[in-house]
C-alpha cells in the first residue's frame, strides 16, 4: 500500500515538475552538476523535447553517486538522443506533430541499440500506435542474435496479422524460444517458424 | 353489576314457580336456564384430543419401520424454526461473513493492478545479504521504497509490486550499497554514465490484457 502510494505521488507529481525537473531535482542531485543539469533540461523544454526521460537520468545518477561531470555528461547523451528521436519519429510520421510518447519511446529504443532504419521501418508499420513493445520487441530479437531486418518483417508481419501492444513481445518470445529449442535450428528457421504460427504465438503466464 | 331481581332468585333457588314471573323475567329465566345447561354439560373433546385419539386408533406406518427409515423421516420432515436475532447481532454476522469470505476468495496477496497497471515480481539470489531494495524508474531512483524478502533464509530474495505499464529501469542494491543488475531481466540498458554500467530493463504489461 505504501509503495503504490508512493508510486501514485511520484506519477502526480511529476507532470507538474517535469518542465524543468528542478523540485525533483533539488536536495537529491549534487549540487555542483545541478546547474549544468537545469540548462539541459531547460533546453529540452525550448525544443519541445520531453524532459522526464532527463530528469530520470540525473535521479539515477545522483543515487548512484555518479561523479558530477559523468552525470552531466549522461544526462546531456540523454538530450542529443531524445532529439536524434525526433528526426526519427519525424521522418516517419510526417506532417504531424509527434504524437505523444514516441520520441521518448524512440530514445529508449536508440539507448538499446537498435538500429536507426529498424525503429523507422516499424514506426512507419503503425504510426498511430505506441511504439514502445514493437521496438522492444525488435530490440529483443537482436538481442537475441537475430538479423534485424528479418526481425522487423516478423514484426510487420505480426502487426499485419492483428497483433497489437505486448502481444508483439510474445513474438520475440517465442521467436527466441524456437531458437534455443535446438536441433541444429538456424534463427531464420526459428524466425520462419514463428511467422507460421501468426498471429497465434503463446501469450505469457501471468505473474 | 345490577342486583338479580329477588322473584328471578327464587325461581332460579326454585323457591318459586317460574310461571308465575313477569313477562320479561320469565324470558332471563329461561336464558339463565339454558346457560346453565350448557356450562354444566361435559366437555367437547378439543381438536388436538381428539387428532390424538385417532392417531392412537389408527398407528403409523412409520412405528412399525425399522429405526434408520424412522431417523430418514425425522430428518427429511420439514419443521418451523423461529430464530429470534437482534439487528446489530445479525449485522455483525453480515460482516463476519463478509470478511471470511473475502480472506478466502480474495487476492492473496493484497495486489490490485489498474487498468494502466501490471504486476511486477522481482526475484534475486543473494546468499547471506543483509538486505535487498529494487530502485528504479518507476520510484524515482528513491531508496527506502521497495525492499525485496527472504524469510525463510534460502537467500532468494522477491517482492511484487503494482507498477505503471509501459518500460521500467531498475537495479537491485545490496546492503545498501553494492548495485546489481538482475541477472533474471533478460533485457539490460547501458545507463549512459561512461562505466559501462547496465541497467535492467522491465516491461510491465497491463493487467487489462495479461492472460
Amino acid at each position: 500500500m505504501m509503495l503504490r502510494l508512493a508510486l501514485a505521488l511520484a506519477l502526480v507529481a511529476a507532470p507538474v515538475a517535469s518542465q524543468t525537473g528542478g523540485p525533483r531535482l533539488a536536495g537529491r542531485v549534487p549540487a555542483a552538476a545541478l546547474p549544468a543539469i537545469d540548462s539541459i533540461i531547460a533546453t529540452a523544454v525550448a525544443e519541445s523535447l520531453p524532459t522526464e526521460p532527463l530528469v530520470q537520468k540525473a535521479l539515477e545518477g545522483s543515487a548512484k553517486n555518479v561523479p558530477a561531470d559523468r552525470l552531466v555528461n549522461g544526462v546531456r547523451r540523454g538530450l542529443l538522443q531524445l532529439r536524434a528521436a525526433r528526426v526519427i519519429v519525424a521522418r516517419a510520421v510526417p506532417g504531424q506533430s509527434p504524437p505523444e510518447g514516441h520520441v521518448a519511446a524512440v530514445s529508449a529504443a536508440l539507448a538499446r541499440g537498435l538500429p536507426a532504419p529498424i525503429v523507422e521501418r516499424l514506426l512507419t508499420v503503425a504510426p498511430n500506435e505506441p511504439p514502445g513493445p514493437a521496438l522492444h520487441a525488435a530490440a529483443d530479437l537482436i538481442a537475441h542474435h537475430f538479423d534485424p531486418d528479418s526481425a522487423a518483417d516478423l514484426l510487420a508481419d505480426a502487426h499485419t496479422k492483428g497483433l497489437r501492444g505486448v502481444r508483439l513481445l510474445d513474438v520475440a518470445v517465442a521467436a527466441d524460444h524456437e531458437l534455443q529449442r535446438g536441433g541444429g535450428r538456424t534463427p531464420s528457421e526459428a524466425l520462419a517458424h514463428v511467422r507460421a504460427l501468426l498471429p497465434n504465438v503463446p501469450a505469457p503466464n501471468r505473474p | 353489576m345490577s342486583p338479580i331481581d329477588p322473584r328471578l332468585q327464587e325461581a332460579l333457588d326454585g323457591e318459586r314457580d317460574p310461571g308465575e314471573l313477569p313477562m320479561d323475567q320469565r324470558e332471563a329465566y329461561d336464558r339463565l336456564i339454558a346457560a346453565t345447561q350448557v356450562l354444566t354439560a361435559a366437555p367437547q373433546l378439543s381438536v388436538a384430543a381428539r387428532v390424538m385419539a385417532e392417531i392412537q386408533q389408527n398407528p403409523a406406518p412409520a412405528l412399525a419401520q425399522g429405526p434408520m427409515r424412522r431417523v430418514m423421516r425425522w430428518l427429511g420432515r420439514p419443521r418451523a424454526v423461529t430464530l429470534r436475532l437482534r439487528p446489530v447481532w445479525t449485522l455483525a454476522l453480515a460482516a463476519g461473513l463478509a470478511t471470511i469470505i473475502l480472506l478466502l476468495w480474495g487476492p492473496g496477496d493484497g495486489l490490485t493492478p489498474g487498468r494502466a497497471e501490471g504486476i511486477a515480481n522481482f526475484v534475486g539470489h543473494f546468499p547471506g545479504a543483509r538486505s535487498v531494495e529494487v530502485v528504479g524508474s518507476f520510484n524515482d531512483w528513491s531508496r527506502g521504497v521497495l525492499h525485496l524478502n527472504d524469510d525463510d533464509g534460502d537467500g532468494i530474495w522477491h517482492a511484487k509490486a503494482v507498477l505503471p505499464a509501459g518500460q521500467h529501469e531498475y537495479m537491485f542494491v545490496v546492503d545498501g550499497e553494492r548495485w546489481v543488475p538482475d541477472p533474471l531481466a533478460g533485457r539490460y540498458v547501458d545507463d549512459g554514465f561512461g562505466a559501462g554500467q547496465q541497467n535492467a530493463l522491465l516491461i510491465v504489461r497491463p493487467a487489462a490484457v495479461q492472460p
